[in-house]
């Protein structure tokens, strides 16, 4: 295959995507609603709503820039790994993959459809970030981000399952129109909203997206920037009629917001790595939005889709900085780096203007999301509005931090060329964030049709400059004076988040999961080794569980009238002491004394049994018991006289002197043996419809040509299961010729 | 078409080949080919009884009562379908493979005789008689590749079995001293007005004869180096085939002979299959091998149909058969997959593993969705917990072996490109039914109806 051909494939997927979601978006959307597994209530229900568009263009859009990125990315990857082209294709296709599944989360409106595309966003996402998969560091990591989002996935499948089983239904529409406030709501809810923080990378599950920076760049900056993280918010957006409902669960949303946040602020400060730098402040920055929703309100709901949309763009742009620097230094880590604008102008002003947006600076897309956060805050009280500054002052300066570490100051290292197709992104979405500053209409256009769905009325979303001095124009004017503060005492501020980050390092989440898993697996190992693994053990280990469930069904039902001892009459005493006798010889043998006593005590507990047949009046029988007892015998002997002498006298002693089975066996010998007892009295103590079948049989012999019933039972009325019987033999001679003469039959 | 038809064929073709040499290829593909016509012929008859209901014939036109009847029903055939569909790909499996062994065919055709006649019977006895014919032949078959351990393994697997199929015998003459019939409708409808101990005493022995099949906690201790031993071929046909035999028996027996005896005892089963998910979870960790994982994980999967049978009803019974369905498949899938290598077989394994895991689209997520239907269903906190524990636990045994067997050793294909296509061809069943889950969906619903009068 052409190496040209997988990204442009997936470049013509996304472009094609891109424009067709804007042109049915712009035409007022669409929608498809056809069953899936009726039997379930099952719908493919897709519809492109306002919330829809906004992720699946995002999805898409991004999309674009980041593959062109990879096109020129990936080949000089792979060679600096020694690795084959041959790899590029599997990239291209989870590329493909993880997008397709994207847009389609966005448009899901069936909970089960909507975790369909949830699960396989995470099995993408694992996928990529393991593409590297020499790397140890890379398998850990891919691990743990599945681990962490799949397993919180079934929260959300679990909250999904609970309305189902209330409300009869999966469709969200119809859930938004029935679901009222309730218990079951609000669990069902809570989960849902922990499925989302997992997805989202937030607190306390954020250090899956830290570890995830070890994916290529490419992966790094669409899906761990733009669309997989996003998917969580998404998922708060889909839902939030349901949220709404519980008051508790949006201060829940508000307090995880928060954290993640100032979290995520300052690990971000803290960070030497450049994507780990973009990776927690990825987090804070969803941490923002969690927190707008869960303000709630017109506000709160319009600025969360508003965040969510000029974050993509800009973070994406910044993750691919990060990459493109690398590729011309070499070089990862801040302190390693500085002084590039010179040497790469577009990159430095298209990250510039990226790094304005995030940090919320005028002129600047971001600067409106701010404003929107303000007001939202504002309406909640001064509370949430110094909660919002402070986050707001982190922002400014561990982007400041960034950046300017980045390209100013003195060079220290050499810069090599980039290719076009590296840079030219990265252009381009900073200009996008500069032109959006001055005529944000189309951003806010988008996300006032995104917060529609959620509050399942319109809003109306406003980004303006408002030359005047109200509220939110002075909390941006702190917010400048003290984030350049902040960043003047960039010595002390580094190190102040440094030391918090060792503190979360030794005793936060993510040292829990790796303690975790490691105690997994010692336990794992400990349990196997208590596993009983010898041939006795094997055995017996079957006999103690079933007796005691026989003693406890025994126990848990009336025994009154069950057991019934029969009459007795002298003449049944030859019966009796024959009996007694089988009993004792049946003792005798649990002795051991040598393997051939054993064999010949055994032999006479059959000749015995024979003998109270033939009392009982069973005389075929009785003669049957004798012939099998004679061959088992005989066989057994047999067997014997192959086995040296020397290992079964070990073998016998070994027996007698393992001093953890003198009691063990007796034991279970009992119990084996009362459970038999029991079952057997139990059965013998009512003889009730026996006789009827028994006629039947009877009467019926003469018709079967036979001339009497045993006949008849085994040659016609039962001929199928003499048949099985026979064949049954056959195939243990098989078995049997297989093992001694390697399969010859003759 | 006659319900005879499928048992007939395959019992036949296994008595023909049973006389040749196996090894040779013609009489292999001649192996492989009745057992895909008795597929196909249970795939019709499946159809048949879906859109007609169950069939019943009595063996030599005697009046019902007297005679061994035969019946499909929709519980019986699927089960039928499922274990004969596994036993082909795994017997195409070692067929590509290069048999070495002259018997091994033939002891799948009969053991493929012997599973059909299990899930078509109507019979008690007669159950036992097929039960015996399925694991006579499984223990020759599970010897297959004669190395010193298969053997031991083998003999382990016989004893504890052979222990497992007497107390089943017992309790089978127990029943017949109780009821006086061996037809299951009779037996049915007199133990449900037999004295409370007999009928426990009865249901504990099926309960243990089953658990043992099963290979559930603690009656497990034969399962592990039978599994770990056998060839893959003959690992998916025990785990994904001769194993169903315990999930029907459970059903047909608990629940439609003792329904009952199995609602009073859910407390049992649901501790039992919970003991059993959470000590095969464990277990499988940290094991080194795919085969050693799949072993303890069948030991855990197996907890999830006790606990959907411990909560009983439609929507219980109904999770119930669709596990057990998607276990099996999940089984033989990742059997088949687990020693050959190269990117497909990978993928293979990959969708194999996140099916054991529940993730969608595998049919794996719709056991899960039933299973947590069933615990809403019930009410019980607890056991959506214990569902969900046990789906963490399999995420982290999975992908752990998972990343170890096929992302950092690096060997390249082995074994030739056909002996991929029976892993592929299961990996693609298991796809499908992720995706278009309604006949997964439908069929067990449909099958637990017949344990439930209908309802469903």
């Amino acid at each position: 295959m052409r190496t040209w051909a997988p990204p442009a494939t997936v470049l013509a997927m996304a472009g094609a995507g891109f424009v067709a979601l804007l042109w049915l978006w712009l035409t007022g959307g669409g929608e498809v609603d056809v069953p899936w597994a009726p039997t379930l209530d099952l719908r493919l229900h897709l519809r492109l709503d306002g919330l829809a568009a906004m992720y699946a263009l995002m999805a898409t859009g991004v999309a674009v820039p980041v593959f062109v990125f990879a096109w020129r990315y990936l080949p000089h990857h792979l060679a600096q790994q020694g690795r084959s082209v041959r790899e590029q294709p599997r990239f291209y296709a989870l590329l493909g993959m993880f997008m397709v599944s994207m847009v389609g989360l966005a448009l899901a409106q069936d909970l089960i459809l909507l975790f369909l595309f949830w699960d396989l966003t995470a099995v993408a996402s694992y996928l990529l970030i393991a593409y590297d998969r020499q790397d140890g560091g890379a398998r850990r990591a891919a691990l743990m981000a599945l681990l962490v989002t799949a397993i919180t996935a079934v929260a959300l499948l679990i909250g999904t399952l609970l309305l189902y089983d209330r409300y009869a239904t999966f469709s969200l529409p119809e859930l938004f129109r029935v679901a009222e406030s309730s218990t079951t709501v609000t669990v069902a809810g809570a989960l849902i909203a922990l499925a989302a923080l997992a997805k989202s990378a937030q607190v306390p599950f954020h250090f899956w997206l830290g570890r995830a920076m070890v994916a290529p760049t490419p992966v790094s900056a669409y899906l761990h920037s733009a669309a997989m993280v996003a998917a969580g918010v998404l998922l708060i957006g889909r839902v939030y009629p349901l949220l709404e409902l519980s008051p508790v669960l949006l201060d829940a949303l508000v307090v995880a917001g928060f954290a993640s946040m100032l979290v995520g602020g300052v690990l971000a400060l803290s960070r030497d790595d450049l994507k780990q730098v973009l990776a927690y402040s990825t987090f804070s920055q969803y941490g923002y939005v969690v927190f707008l929703y869960g303000l709630g309100g017109e506000s709160g709901v319009g600025a969360a889709a508003f965040y969510v949309v000029t974050h993509a763009v800009a973070k994406c742009a910044l993750f691919l900085t990060a990459g493109a620097v690398t590729r011309a230094t070499g070089a990862q880590r801040l302190s390693e780096l500085g002084g590039l604008a010179r040497a790469m102008p577009v990159v430095a002003a298209g990250s510039l203007a990226c790094a304005a947006t995030v940090a919320s600076l005028p002129l600047t897309v971001g600067f409106f999301a701010d404003e929107l956060l303000f007001k939202a805050a504002l309406e909640r009280g001064w509370v949430f509005a110094a909660m919002a500054l402070l986050i707001a002052v982190l922002t400014l300066a561990y982007m400041a931090r960034f950046w300017t570490g980045l390209f100013l100051g003195a060079p220290r290292t050499e810069a090599g060329p980039v290719p076009g197709a590296m840079v030219a992104p990265v252009g381009v979405l900073g200009a996008i964030c500069l032109v959006a500053g001055l005529v944000p209409a189309p951003f806010a256009a988008i996300a006032q049709d995104a917060a529609t769905p959620s509050l399942l009325a319109a809003v109306p979303v406003e980004a303006r400059y408002y030359l005047d001095l109200r509220a939110e124009n002075l909390l941006a004017l702190a917010t400048f004076a003290l984030g350049a503060l902040v960043h003047a005492g960039h010595r002390a501020v580094p190190a102040a988040a440094e030391a918090v980050a060792r503190l979360g390092e030794r005793l936060g989440p993510e040292r829990a999961y790796t303690a975790g898993l490691a105690a997994l697996n010692g336990l794992s190992d400990r349990v196997h080794d208590l596993e009983v693994r010898d041939f006795r053990g094997r055995v017996t280990a079957i006999f103690l569980p079933s007796g005691v469930l026989f003693a406890l069904a025994f126990v848990l039902t009336p025994t009154v009238g069950a057991y019934a001892v029969g009459s007795f009459s002298l003449g049944d005493l030859p019966l009796v002491l024959m009996l007694g006798f089988a009993a004792c010889v049946a003792v005798a043998a649990t002795r051991p004394r040598g393997h051939l006593t054993m064999v010949l005590t055994l032999g006479t507990v059959g000749f015995a049994l024979a003998v109270v047949y033939a009392l009982l009046g069973a005389p075929n029988v009785a003669l049957v018991a004798v012939l099998v007892e004679t061959i088992v015998a005989l066989l057994f002997i047999g067997v014997l006289s192959l086995i040296p002498r020397e290992v079964l006298r070990s073998q016998m002693r070994a027996t007698r002197e393992r001093r953890g089975t003198r009691f063990r066996d007796p034991a279970v010998g009992l119990v084996a043996g009362a459970t038999v007892f029991v079952l057997v009295w139990g059965g013998l103590s009512r003889t009730g419809g026996e006789g009827d079948a028994a006629r039947r049989l009877t009467e019926l012999a003469p018709e079967a040509h036979a001339d009497n019933v045993v006949t008849a039972i085994l040659a016609d009325l039962r001929a199928l299961d003499t048949l099985g019987e026979i064949t049954v033999v056959a195939v243990a001679l098989l078995g049997v010729t297989k093992l001694l003469r390697r399969g010859r039959l003759w | 078409m006659s319900l005879a038809l499928p048992l007939g064929l395959v019992w036949a073709g296994a008595a023909v080949t049973a006389l040749l040499d196996g090894r040779r290829r013609c009489v292999a593909w001649l192996a492989v080919g009745v057992l895909g016509a008795g597929f196909v012929a249970l795939c019709v008859l499946q159809a048949h009884v879906l859109v007609d209901g169950p069939r019943t014939i009595v063996a030599g036109d005697w009046p019902a009562g007297v005679g061994i009847a035969l019946r499909a029903d929709a519980l019986g055939v699927v089960f039928a379908v499922l274990s004969m569909g596994v036993l082909l790909a795994g017997l195409a499996y070692e067929v590509v493979d290069d048999l070495e062994s002259r018997h091994t065919p033939a002891l799948v055709l009969f053991m493929g005789a012997g599973l059909t006649g299990v899930f078509l019977t109507a019979d008690i006895f007669n159950f036992y008689v097929f039960f015996e014919l399925t694991m006579v032949a499984s223990y020759a078959a599970s010897t297959y590749g004669g190395e010193r351990h298969q053997i031991g393994a083998g003999f382990i697997f016989a004893i504890v079995n052979l222990l497992g199929t007497f107390l089943f015998l017992i309790g089978l003459a127990a029943i017949y001293t109780v009821t006086g019939t061996l037809d299951m409708d009779g037996v049915g409808f007199a133990l449900a007005q037999s004295e409370p101990t007999a009928v426990a005493l009865i249901g504990v022995s099926v309960l243990v004869a089953f658990s043992i099949k099963l290979g559930l906690f603690p009656f497990h201790f034969w399962l592990p180096p039978v599994y770990v031993g056998a060839t893959p071929g003959v690992a998916a046909m025990l785990s994904g085939a001769v194993a169903n035999v315990g999930s029907y028996g459970l059903l047909r027996f608990g629940g439609d002979l003792l329904p009952d005896l199995f609602a009073a005892g859910a407390g049992v089963l649901a501790v039992l299959g919970s003991a059993s998910i959470v000590y095969g979870a464990i277990q499988a960790i940290s094991r080194r091998s795919a085969s050693e994982v799949l072993a303890y994980s069948a030991i855990g999967q197996v907890g999830y149909v006790l606990i959907a049978l411990a909560v009983g009803g439609p929507v219980g019974y109904a999770a119930a058969i669709l596990y057990a369905i998607v276990n099996a498949l999940n089984k033989a899938l990742l059997f088949l997959t687990a020693r050959v290598r190269g990117w497909l077989v990978g993928a293979c394994f990959a969708i194999g593993a996140l099916s054991v895991a529940g993730v969608p689209p595998s049919a794996g997520f719709f056991g899960k969705v039933e299973l947590f239907r069933a615990g809403i269903d019930a009410r019980s906190a607890v056991l959506v917990a214990l569902i969900f524990l046990g789906g963490a636990l399999s995420f982290v045994y999975m992908f752990q072996i998972y990343q170890r067997d096929f992302w950092r050793d690096r060997h390249d294909t082995s074994g030739g490109r056909a002996l991929q296509v029976p892993g592929v061809l299961l990996a693609l069943v298991v796809l499908g039914l992720g995706l278009w889950p309604e006949p997964l969906l439908a069929v067990s619903r449909e099958a637990a109806a017949t344990l439930t009068g209908g309802q469903r």
